[in-house]
C-alpha cells in the first residue's frame, strides 16, 4: 500500500507457498475433463488410472453388439457388497434382453437402465475426477456406450466388524452394544436411538489421500448454533493428506494446544454419544475408527460415565466422588508422600512417623528419587502390558508384581509404604473414565513429585495453581473448561458430582443460551397411587 | 478489557477472599485487649461508611472506573497524577502481600530455604495469573473459594471440639474503656483490611449489568465483617490477652493448639495453605488494580506491564531489611499515615468533585 522501500525484505521474508497444493489443483483440474460417449475409452481412462489392479473388475456385457449398446460394469473387489452385486449383473442381463427387441438410441437405454436397476442409490457422473472417486469409495460403475456419462451404483459393502460390546468403556448395566469402524453404521446407531428429524448430519471429506468422511452430528435446537457452525468451520479448515483415526481430527481442531487436558472427548459407546447429543453437544464421526468425539466439553464431563445414567442416583453420585478422589489421588498422592516425609514431617502423628521412618531407614535413596523410580517402573510394565503379545500376559503380571512388591522393599531398594503409594496411585489412575484424562494425570504427576521433592506442600501449591489457572483459561469451542462451577451455574449442580434422580432432572445443561431448554416436564415425582390407599384390592379389574 | 464480563458472583467472592486476605495472619486490635472484637465491630462500621462512599461513585457512574474516574473529573494532568498515586499505592500494596506470602512460607513450612526464591517463586505463579486478565483471575476465585471456606469452618469447629475454647478470656468486658478500642480501630483497622476494598473502584464496572450490585457487594462486606471480628477473636479465646499480641502469626499458633483423636496434631501446616489462598488472592487482585491503572494511564495493554510490574514488585518485595521492619511500617506507619490518604481523603474528594460537577452541569 504505502510505498515503504524495504518491501521486497517483507516479500522475502514470507513463507513459501506450499507446492504440494498447487500441484494437487493443477492435478484435479487436469482431471476434471468430461467423459466421452464411448465405452472403450472411458474403460481404458479407467485402467490407466487404476492400473493393473487386481481388485479392479470389469464386466462386459457386449455379447451381441448389433442389437443393443454394449454395456460394462466395473467395480472394486472388496468394496463392494457381493449380494447386491449380483442382482445389479442379474438385472441388467434381463434389461438388455428384453431391450434387444426394442430398437432404442443410446440415451434412451441409458434411461430405461436407471429406471429399471433395482437399487436404490444411483448417480449420473460426468467427469472423470468423479469416476475416479466413485468408484474407489464403493460405487459399481455401469457404463452404456453411446452416452456421456455413467451410472454409479452405490452398492458398498464387504466385510466390515460386526457391533461389539465396547472394550474399551465398559459398563455393567447399560447398552452392550459400540461402534464400528464402518461410519454408515455408527450413523444407524446413532439414528435408531435418536428417530428425530431434529437430529442433523454433516458431511465433510478430509485427506488428500485418505478422502475420510467425517460427519458432525447434532440435534438442531439442542445444540449451540455458534458451536455448530465453529466445528464446522474448524473442520473445513483441515488440509492434510490423511486422516486414520479421529484422534487426527482431535489434534487439528481443539483449543489449547499445548494444553494436558483434553478438551475433546472420546467414546465407543452409541450411548454416551446419544446422551451428549441430548445434552447439546456435537458428536464428531470419522469413518475408520470406532471413536467418536464429543464437543465442547468440560473437565467434569471426564469424570462422568454413561451408566451414572442407568444405575440408582444415589450410588451415582457417589461414584463420581470416588472417581474425582481418585483423579485427586493420582494426581496428589506421590507428591504428598515425598513432601510430607521429607519436608513436613510433623502433621503426622507421631507412631505413623516413627513406622514410617523405621521403614526408610534402610533406603539408600531420597524419597524423592524411590518415588520416581517406582513411577516410571510402573510407567514401562503398564506401558508393556499393552504393547506385549496376548500370550506373554503372564508373564508381565508376574515379573511386574515382583518388580513393585514385596521383592523390592525386601531387597532393600524401596520402602514398604513406597509401595503401597505407587500402586494406590496407579490404581486410582484406571477409575478415571476417559483414558485421555488419565493421561494428563500422569504426565502432571511427574511435575508435582519433582516440585514436592524439591520444595514441600509450597513446591505442590506452586504446582498446582499454574494448573488451575490454566485450566480456568482454557475453553472448548467457547465453553469454559471449568465450567457449572467456574462460572458458576447453579442449575448445572444437578448433574456435575451430584447426580439427582431423573425426574428431578429437569433442565438440559447450561451452555449459555440455548433455547430448549427443558429436558421433561415438571413434577414427575414417582407419586404412585397405589401407595395412596388403593392396595386393599390387589387384582381388581383395572 | 472488557467492561461487563464478571458474574456478580463471582466479583462478590472475590471481594470475600479478599477481605479476608491477609487479615488473619495478625491479630487486629491488640491494643484493646480482650475488647478487640469491639475494635473490630468499629473499624467495621467506619469501613461501612467508606464502601457506601465507593458505592455511591460507582452508581453516579457506573461505566467509569477508579482511573477514569479521576481522569474524567480531574482533569488530565491532576487526573494522571492521582492516577499514578493509585498505581503506586497498589503496588505497594501487593509487594507487601508479596513479602508477607515470603515471611510466612519460611516461618510456617520452609525454614531453610532463602526468602528470595520463595518470593520469586510466588511472584512467577502470581505473575502468570494475572496476565490472564481479570475474567481469569475472577474464575479462578471461584475454585478457591470453597477450600478457603472448608479450611475455616473445620477450624471453627474443631477449636471448641478440641476444648480450646475459653470464654472467660474475653471478659471483663470494656475493662479499659471505650478508648483503647477507638484509638486502635481509628485509623489501623479501618485502614487495614476494611478501607482497602477502594480497589474495587477498579473492578465495579466490569462486573455484569442488572443484578443489584451494591446490595451483594453490602452483604458481602458485613458477612466477611463478621467473619473476620469471630476470628480476630479467636484468638483471644484461645491465647489469652497476654499471648496473643505477642505472637507473629497468631492464627498459626491457635491451629497448632488442635489436637484430635492422634490423627490431626499439627494441622497448621494444612492451615498455611488457607492462608496462602487469602493472601495470593489478596495480592493478584492489588496487582491486577495497578496493572489495570497502568493500561489507562499509558494506553498499552496490560500484559506488557506484566513483566515490569513484576520486577518493579521483586524490588518494593525487599524494601525492609528485615521482617520486623516491614511489619513496623506495614502495621505501624502505613496504616496511621499513609493508606487513609489513598481510602478517605482521596475518594472523599473524588466524590465532592463528582457531586459538585454535577451540579454546575444542572
Amino acid at each position: 500500500m504505502s510505498p515503504v522501500p524495504f518491501n521486497w525484505i517483507k516479500d522475502a521474508l514470507k513463507p513459501a507457498k506450499s507446492h504440494k497444493l498447487d500441484a494437487l489443483k493443477t492435478r484435479q483440474q487436469a482431471n476434471d475433463k468430461s467423459l466421452t460417449t464411448s465405452l472403450s475409452h472411458t474403460l481404458s481412462f479407467l485402467e490407466s488410472e487404476l492400473g493393473k489392479s487386481p481388485d479392479f473388475v470389469v464386466r462386459k456385457f457386449n455379447e451381441d453388439p448389433g442389437l443393443t449398446d454394449p454395456v460394462a460394469v466395473c467395480y472394486i473387489e472388496g468394496l463392494i457388497d457381493n449380494v447386491l452385486l449380483t442382482d445389479l449383473i442379474e438385472a441388467i442381463i434381463t434389461e438388455k434382453s428384453s431391450q434387444s427387441n426394442l430398437s432404442l438410441d443410446a440415451q434412451e437405454t441409458a434411461a430405461l437402465f436407471k429406471k429399471k436397476l433395482p437399487l436404490g442409490n444411483i448417480k449420473a457422473v460426468k467427469t472423470e475426477n468423479q469416476l475416479i472417486q466413485t468408484i474407489l469409495t464403493g460405487s459399481a460403475i455401469v457404463v452404456i456406450d453411446g452416452v456421456d456419462y455413467v451410472q454409479a451404483v452405490s452398492i458398498s459393502g464387504g466385510s466390515r466388524r460386526s457391533v461389539e460390546e465396547p472394550t474399551s468403556q465398559t459398563v455393567i448395566r447399560g447398552p452392550k452394544e459400540g461402534f464400528t469402524e464402518d461410519i454408515s453404521l455408527n450413523i444407524t446407531l446413532l439414528r435408531r436411538k435418536l428417530p428425530t428429524p431434529q437430529f442433523k448430519l454433516e458431511s465433510h471429506i478430509i485427506g488428500e489421500y485418505t478422502k475420510t468422511k467425517v460427519i458432525l452430528a447434532y440435534i438442531e435446537g439442542i445444540a449451540l448454533t455458534e458451536v455448530v457452525d465453529e466445528v464446522n468451520q474448524r473442520l473445513r479448515g483441515i488440509d492434510t493428506d490423511s486422516i486414520l483415526e479421529s484422534g487426527y481430527i482431535e489434534e487439528f481442531i481443539q483449543d489449547g494446544a499445548f494444553s494436558p487436558f483434553p478438551t475433546i472427548l472420546n467414546t465407543e459407546r452409541p450411548d454416551t454419544a446419544a446422551g451428549a447429543l441430548l445434552d447439546g453437544q456435537v458428536v464428531i464421526l470419522v469413518d475408520g475408527t470406532p471413536f467418536v468425539l464429543i464437543a465442547p466439553v468440560t473437565f467434569f464431563n471426564f469424570f462422568q460415565s454413561s451408566e451414572d445414567y442407568y444405575q440408582r442416583y444415589d450410588i451415582s453420585t457417589f461414584l463420581r466422588i470416588i472417581r474425582l478422589m481418585s483423579f485427586l489421588v493420582a494426581l496428589l498422592l506421590p507428591s504428598l508422600y515425598i513432601a510430607i516425609t521429607t519436608f513436613q514431617q510433623e502433621i503426622l502423628p507421631t507412631t505413623l512417623l516413627i513406622s514410617l521412618s523405621a521403614q526408610r531407614e534402610g533406603t539408600p535413596l531420597p524419597a524423592l528419587m524411590e518415588a520416581l523410580m517406582m513411577e516410571l517402573m510402573f510407567e514401562v510394565i503398564r506401558e508393556a502390558g499393552v504393547r506385549m503379545p496376548r500370550v506373554i500376559g503372564p508373564a508381565i503380571s508376574i515379573v511386574g508384581a515382583l518388580v513393585i512388591g514385596q521383592a523390592a522393599v525386601q531387597a532393600g531398594l524401596v520402602s514398604g509404604a513406597m509401595v503401597i503409594v505407587v500402586s494406590f496411585t496407579a490404581i486410582a489412575n484406571f477409575v478415571i473414565p476417559y483414558f485421555n484424562m488419565a493421561s494428563a494425570v500422569r504426565l502432571i504427576r511427574f511435575t508435582l513429585m519433582i516440585l514436592g521433592g524439591v520444595l514441600g506442600f509450597f513446591g505442590i501449591i506452586a504446582g498446582i495453581i499454574p494448573i488451575l489457572t490454566h485450566m480456568v483459561a482454557l475453553k472448548s469451542f467457547g465453553i469454559n473448561y471449568m465450567m457449572p462451577y467456574a462460572p458458576f451455574y447453579k442449575s448445572n449442580m444437578k448433574d456435575l458430582l451430584i447426580r439427582v434422580p431423573w425426574w428431578a432432572m429437569k433442565t438440559r445443561p447450561n451452555r449459555k443460551s440455548s433455547s430448549n431448554k427443558y429436558r421433561q416436564a415438571a413434577h414427575q415425582f414417582p407419586d404412585s397411587s397405589v401407595q395412596k390407599g388403593n392396595t386393599n384390592e390387589p387384582d381388581s379389574q383395572e | 478489557m472488557n467492561l461487563g464480563k464478571i458474574r456478580v458472583s463471582e466479583l462478590v467472592v472475590v471481594f470475600s477472599i479478599f477481605e479476608v486476605g491477609s487479615t488473619t495472619l495478625f491479630l487486629m486490635g491488640a491494643e484493646a485487649k480482650q475488647d478487640a472484637w469491639l475494635a473490630m465491630v468499629i473499624g467495621a462500621t467506619v469501613g461501612l461508611v467508606l464502601l457506601l462512599l465507593h458505592l455511591a461513585i460507582h452508581r453516579r457512574e457506573p461505566q467509569l472506573d477508579l482511573f477514569r474516574l479521576f481522569r474524567r473529573y480531574m482533569g488530565k494532568y491532576l487526573g494522571t497524577i492521582m492516577n499514578v498515586l493509585f498505581v503506586a499505592y497498589f503496588t505497594y500494596e501487593a509487594s507487601r502481600n508479596l513479602r508477607d506470602f515470603g515471611e510466612l512460607t519460611v516461618m510456617s513450612l520452609l525454614n531453610r530455604t532463602p526468602v528470595w526464591i520463595i518470593i520469586l517463586i510466588v511472584l512467577l505463579i502470581i505473575s502468570n495469573l494475572v496476565r490472564y486478565g481479570p475474567e481469569v483471575f475472577f474464575l479462578f476465585c471461584m475454585i478457591l473459594f470453597p477450600v478457603m471456606l472448608i479450611g475455616y469452618l473445620t477450624i471453627s469447629i474443631l477449636i471448641p471440639a478440641t476444648g480450646l475454647f475459653h470464654f472467660e478470656y474475653m471478659l471483663p468486658v470494656l475493662e479499659y474503656g471505650f478508648m483503647p478500642a477507638v484509638t486502635s480501630a481509628i485509623p489501623e483497622i479501618v485502614s487495614f483490611p476494611f478501607g482497602q476494598t477502594v480497589l474495587f473502584l477498579v473492578f465495579y464496572p466490569l462486573a455484569m449489568k442488572g443484578r443489584n450490585l451494591p446490595r451483594a457487594v453490602i452483604i458481602t462486606y458485613l458477612t466477611s465483617a463478621l467473619f473476620l471480628t469471630i476470628f480476630n477473636q479467636l484468638n483471644i479465646f484461645v491465647l489469652g490477652t497476654d499471648l496473643a499480641p505477642n505472637m507473629t502469626l497468631p492464627l498459626l499458633e491457635t491451629v497448632q493448639l488442635i489436637q484430635l483423636t492422634q490423627v490431626f496434631e499439627r494441622t497448621d501446616a494444612l492451615f498455611t495453605m488457607v492462608l496462602y489462598i487469602g493472601l495470593g488472592t489478596k495480592m493478584a487482585a492489588f496487582y491486577l488494580g495497578a496493572l489495570i491503572g497502568l493500561e489507562r494511564i499509558t494506553k498499552i495493554s496490560y500484559k506488557k506491564w506484566v513483566i515490569p510490574l513484576s520486577i518493579l514488585l521483586y524490588y518494593l518485595a525487599f524494601l525492609s531489611p528485615n521482617y520486623t521492619h516491614h511489619i513496623e511500617i506495614g502495621r505501624g506507619i502505613a496504616v496511621n499515615k499513609w493508606w487513609p490518604i489513598f481510602q478517605i481523603l482521596l475518594p472523599v474528594l473524588l466524590f465532592v468533585v463528582m457531586v459538585i460537577r454535577r451540579r454546575k452541569k444542572a
